[in-house]
């Protein structure tokens, strides 16, 4: 090895430890490592959430114009097609199917689906109040005559009525719940229609209005615990506790059943109660007494979603917490 | 809390990028590619050190050996007095003027022999230099062309191994990934590192070698036309 590649040996090696030392001790460190330092982010526990937004849905959808000639209130008409179905117009309406003999063939395939359909329908403008319990019976009669029952009304509304209840059927059908709640949303339809009812109405545009709840909602954690808040906030307010020692060790099981509207069905029953000890022995059954109470008093039940009805009809165990109470 | 812990730690450990922590974080066969590219960076500098003396040395050698050459009055005496140094163009002149005198120790001369021989002698004594001064000028080439792709190697590597981790830490925020991909890259940056001035001075170099050899063809050429001339002057 010569003399100057000996020297560029030293040369080089001296270089190449001064440049990495400098770079090592942060000579040309870079400030970009600083950025991927994430800041902590705030997270705030929300308690007080309600499942649904209160606010009433605006609707983006102009009203359809109203062809029907407006004489006279609705409900004098609608009266009339009500009581009638039953019994005393079966010989009737058969004739007037006769001439137009296309009513009838759809009838049979959807039976039970129009069958709730057009029961309830005339029935929410007399008594809007009790839904709940008025469309049960109404499909089990009109199971048997189901062809003249949704007929009835139509002789004398004339040809374009079967028109609506056919297009209205799938979305209504599968809504008993909607359509006995919301049925006072909807405009009476009675006898009074003239013939070119619905003539500029395009009857697709109209179903969009009321949207049918979205089907089999599934219910994740995050809905569940909202659910329990809802309900417990409603529940608490009305819990009193009887006077004693670690009664607020205290918690109840209840078994409770609600209807679609969140009121309380029947009796609530109490399951069993956790946190007994000796001290609190004495108050467990006026506490058992206190829960019911506070439970029914909270009945009718606010905010309930409807569309997770299957999650909260029957709320076994309903754990009501004495020391929750306010 | 430890995937918090992790991602903390390796937050900290980016805060903290610097060529030695990058290399004693790395995985071993990136280690060993970055201390081959290392050693090969400072090899490069030091055969760039050392050719640009000899190389500088021997060319101004050269010119100063060639002027006076052409101005000495008497080649035999010049031949004592310098022609036995270390550097080309001496070589050369020393090569044809032993060629030379054995060729014109004998009483029948033969002229177009001697020629031949002179030329002979001297061009392969020229090649000899040339070949001695370019000597390792092909690790500079082999350096230049092939640490960019042992670099890569490192680089494929780690980030393959970075992945690795992602996968096992089932986590992939930057903190967890810029370190790994910071210190794969880090190979491919001394691959570079050492490749760039490889291929600058492997390119410099070249050409001044080319120049040298034609420097010396020149010195040649004009050393055999004053012996040729000789030649026939001695009848």
């Amino acid at each position: 090895m010569e003399r100057a590649e000996k020297i560029g040996l030293g040369v080089a090696t001296a270089g190449h430890v001064l440049l990495f030392g400098l770079l090592s001790a942060g000579f040309l460190a870079t400030p970009n490592p600083l950025k991927l330092k994430s800041p902590p982010m705030d997270v705030s526990l929300v308690d007080e959430v309600a499942l649904e937004s209160m606010a009433p849905r605006v609707s983006m959808q102009p009203p359809p114009p109203s062809v029907a000639p407006e004489e006279g209130p609705a409900e004098d008409a609608a009266p009339a097609p009500a009581p009638v179905p039953e019994p005393a117009p079966v010989p009737e309406p058969e004739p007037a199917p006769a001439p137009a003999p296309a009513p009838p063939p759809p009838k049979p395939a959807p039976p039970k689906k129009d069958v709730p359909k057009a029961a309830p329908k005339p029935k929410p403008k007399p008594a809007p109040e009790k839904p709940a319990s008025r469309p049960k019976p109404a499909p089990e009669k009109p199971a048997v005559k189901s062809k003249p029952a949704p007929t009835n009304p139509k002789p004398k509304a004339a040809a374009p009525a079967p028109a609506p209840s056919k297009s209205k059927a799938t979305p209504k059908a599968d809504a008993p719940a909607r359509a006995s709640g919301e049925g006072k949303a909807q405009k009476p339809r009675g006898s009074l229609l003239g013939k070119d009812f619905l003539k500029g109405i395009d009857t697709s545009a109209d179903a969009p209005r009321t949207p049918a709840p979205p089907p089999a909602a599934a219910m994740g954690p995050a809905q569940k615990a909202a659910l329990n808040n809802v309900i417990s906030n409603q529940i608490y307010p009305h819990l009193r506790l009887p006077s004693g020692a670690d009664v607020e060790l205290l918690v109840a099981l209840l078994d409770v059943k609600l209807d679609r509207n969140g009121r309380v069905v029947g009796r609530p029953e109490v399951i069993d109660v956790q946190g007994v000890n000796d001290s609190n022995r004495p108050q467990v059954s006026v506490y058992k007494e206190r829960a019911i109470q506070a439970v029914l008093q909270a009945s009718p039940f606010q905010n309930l979603p409807s569309e997770y009805y299957d999650q909260w009809k029957w709320l076994k165990p309903l754990r009501v917490y004495a020391r929750k109470a306010r | 809390m430890p995937d918090v812990g992790a991602a903390a730690g390796a937050a900290a450990q980016a805060a903290t990028i610097s060529p030695l922590a990058l290399f004693l974080q790395a995985d071993i066969v990136v280690k060993v590619v970055m201390l081959g590219l290392l050693l090969a960076s400072i090899w490069t500098w030091a055969m760039i050190i050392g050719f640009t003396f000899t190389l500088r040395r021997a060319s101004r050698q050269s010119s100063a050996f060639e002027a006076d050459f052409w101005k000495a009055e008497d080649i035999d005496r010049f031949y004592e007095a310098r022609g036995k140094a270390d550097f080309p163009a001496a070589k050369v002149m020393a090569a044809g003027v032993t060629e030379w005198r054995r060729s014109t120790a004998q009483k029948v001369i033969d002229r177009e022999g001697t020629r031949d021989r002179l030329s002979t002698s001297m061009s392969s004594t020229i090649a000899a230099e040339v070949d001695r001064l370019s000597d390792r000028l092909n690790i500079l080439a082999t350096i230049g062309s092939v640490a960019p792709f042992v670099g890569l190697f490192g680089t494929v590597w780690g980030i393959m191994r970075a992945f690795t981790a992602i996968a096992a830490e089932q986590n992939s925020s930057l903190a967890v990934v810029a370190p790994g991909i910071a210190e794969a890259l880090f190979a491919t940056a001394i691959g570079l590192f050492a490749a760039i001035p490889a291929v600058i001075a492997y390119n410099r170099f070249s050409h001044g070698i080319n120049r040298m050899e034609a420097k010396l063809t020149r010195f040649a050429d004009g050393f055999y036309s004053t012996l040729s001339r000789e030649l026939e002057a001695q009848r």
